[in-house]
């Protein structure tokens, strides 16, 4: 039951990540060069344990990122070893950086590339959670360039496919 | 941290006649046919000979020498084609890092019946696979690529050093043998010594530290501390080249357990766009990163002083001064380095060009060793750290 419950929170907390990849690839310039900089048609699957939650993506020239199907095989893909560690991290019970100081997930795919994507995720987590939060699990919380309240106000209007 | 994981199933093998035991060891490993991995120089001075000498009893399938300095992907997926062209059934690598790497690479496609090492790229994702029994014979005491989960490979079509990180890749068997350090000019012997130090500190301080890691770093540290001038001034010295020896085996199941941080990500980024030879790299950023960290990492490195200056200078400095005196230490055995070796300690001398910096900032931060530094890594911090060590 605890399980089930801590899919749907993740499977929720992806979807609002993916619009808030969206909303931030059109308002913050930070994001923009991030996604800009990724190989054409690169693609990106977050797996957040066995069974659990998928959002799969890819490179959009016009949106920052599209949503591709959970069983087409990507590029790069994060698969978190549990439901739970996923759950710990989308909720920010702690950052992705502490995740993988925990081997939380593995990587499958290019290292180097992953990194970028680390970063936007950083960038997400910083609008996506109040900064005390964000404080306590970012080494260091990067200025918003708009307000996190437009963004979510913004990413529930944002097309979420 | 609430939670860590360690491991390190390599053998060691350390001490005088270790390398005596090579061909046991490949016979309880199963392995009858194995191919030796080196390079041309140590062809050369003989370094070689004494290996297959140790193997005189054992039918070698292929004995290959073609590796260059900074290995690449098409040299590892080449070797991984003649391993089984010629039958071959196990890895011994002998060199520095690249050779170890390079076997670590084949390793990783023999095992997986994989053709190209691309296809393999990621982090504790590959399953165990086919078994490829490897014993590692490192002839600097450096990368502590023997004791790692870590491979780094040159994709010279990007120009980056990419990195696989894989229970997959550590050594059966590691030997350390004095004799097969004991010709490393002192300058070598320097640079690899200042990368050792550069893994156990970075180990030691890194997000992913924890309490088996950091007995691994100090007793790496203690070692380098006390053995590394000598090893420099008296290349003759057994019971220095030992130490050494293990020293560079300690700090690498550190670090591959703990990793490394924005010392070895810009560092990696040199080698890749500038070529500067690892350990000279660490060597000059070591400090600089150390200062750029100390922020986060006053009490850690404070903690450091203790054995990097011995307990004397711990005891006799304030609190509030040890991160400081730590750095200071470091900057002191480079100094010493310097003046015995010539060793680089800028930049400058090592010939880098500083148009080159954002490009090797661009690489930096999209290393690995950047997610576990305990600063945010950013792409002006690079810069500044580079411009630091450029001698500015």
């Amino acid at each position: 039951m605890k399980r089930e419950l801590q899919n749907q929170v993740n499977a929720l907390v992806l979807q609002v990540l993916f619009r808030g990849f969206r909303v931030l690839y059109k308002h913050d310039e930070r994001v923009r060069k991030e996604m800009d900089a990724w190989k054409d048609g690169l693609t990106l699957k977050l797996v957040c344990g066995p069974g659990g939650a998928v959002l799969a993506m890819r490179k959009s020239e016009r949106t920052g990122v599209a949503k591709l199907h959970r069983a087409q095989r990507t590029a790069i893909t994060m698969r978190f070893k549990s439901v739970e560690g996923a759950f710990r991290v989308l909720t920010g019970q702690m950052s992705v950086s502490q995740a993988y100081a925990a081997h939380f997930f593995t990587l499958e795919g290019d290292i180097y590339q992953t990194m970028s994507f680390v970063r936007c995720v950083e960038y997400a987590e910083a609008y996506l959670f109040p900064r005390f939060w964000s404080r306590r699990i970012l080494k260091e919380v990067p200025e918003k360039e708009l307000s996190a309240l437009r963004v979510y106000v913004l990413a529930l209007l944002e097309n979420g496919r | 941290m609430n939670y860590f994981e360690f491991t390190n199933p390599t053998k060691l093998c350390s001490g005088q006649g270790a390398l005596d035991n090579l061909a046991y060891e490949l016979e309880i490993l199963g392995a009858s046919h194995p191919m030796v991995l080196s390079d041309a120089m140590l062809e050369k001075i003989g370094t070689l000979k004494q290996v297959t000498d140790a193997l005189s009893d054992v039918q070698i399938g292929r004995i290959f020498t073609d590796i260059p300095r900074d290995s690449s992907i098409e040299t590892v997926n080449r070797i991984a084609k003649e391993y089984r062209d010629f039958g071959c059934d196990a890895l011994v690598a002998l060199g520095g890092g690249s050779v170890l790497d390079t076997a670590k690479g084949v390793r990783l496609l023999i095992s997986q019946d994989a053709d190209d090492l691309l296809e393999l790229m990621g982090c504790e994702c590959v399953p165990k696979g086919k078994p490829v029994p490897f014993v590692a014979i490192p002839t600097t005491a450096g990368t502590g690529s023997e004791a790692t989960a870590v491979a780094v490979i040159k994709n010279p079509k990007l120009g980056i050093k990419m990195e696989y990180i894989s229970q997959q890749l550590v050594p059966d068997t590691a030997i350390l043998d004095p004799r097969m350090t004991a010709t490393l000019p002192p300058r070598i012997t320097a640079s690899t010594g200042m990368d050792t130090l550069c893994h156990a500190i970075e180990a030691f301080s890194c997000l992913q530290k924890n309490p088996v890691s950091d007995a691994y770093a100090i007793s790496a540290i203690e070692l380098v501390r006390d053995n590394l001038l000598r090893a420099v001034r008296f290349g003759a010295s057994r019971q220095a080249r030992w130490a050494m020896a293990n020293a560079s085996f300690l700090a690498g199941a550190a670090f591959s357990n703990s990793m490394v941080g924005v010392v070895h990500a810009i560092g990696h980024a040199l080698g890749g766009v500038c070529h500067v030879p690892h350990g000279d790299a660490m060597n000059i950023l070591l400090p600089a990163g150390m200062m750029f960290n100390c922020k986060k990492c006053r009490d850690v490195y404070g903690e450091l002083l203790l054995y990097l200056g011995g307990p004397e200078l711990y005891g006799k400095t304030p609190k509030q001064k040890r991160a400081r005196a730590a750095i200071e230490e470091v900057l002191r055995m480079r100094e010493r380095l310097h003046r015995l070796t010539g060793l680089p300690v800028t930049l400058k001398e090592a010939g880098v060009d500083p148009a080159k910096f954002p490009e090797v900032a661009r690489a930096a931060l999209n290393d690995g060793a950047v997610i576990v530094n305990p600063r945010q890594v950013t792409y002006e911090a690079v810069i500044r750290i580079l411009e630091v060590s450029y001698g500015n």
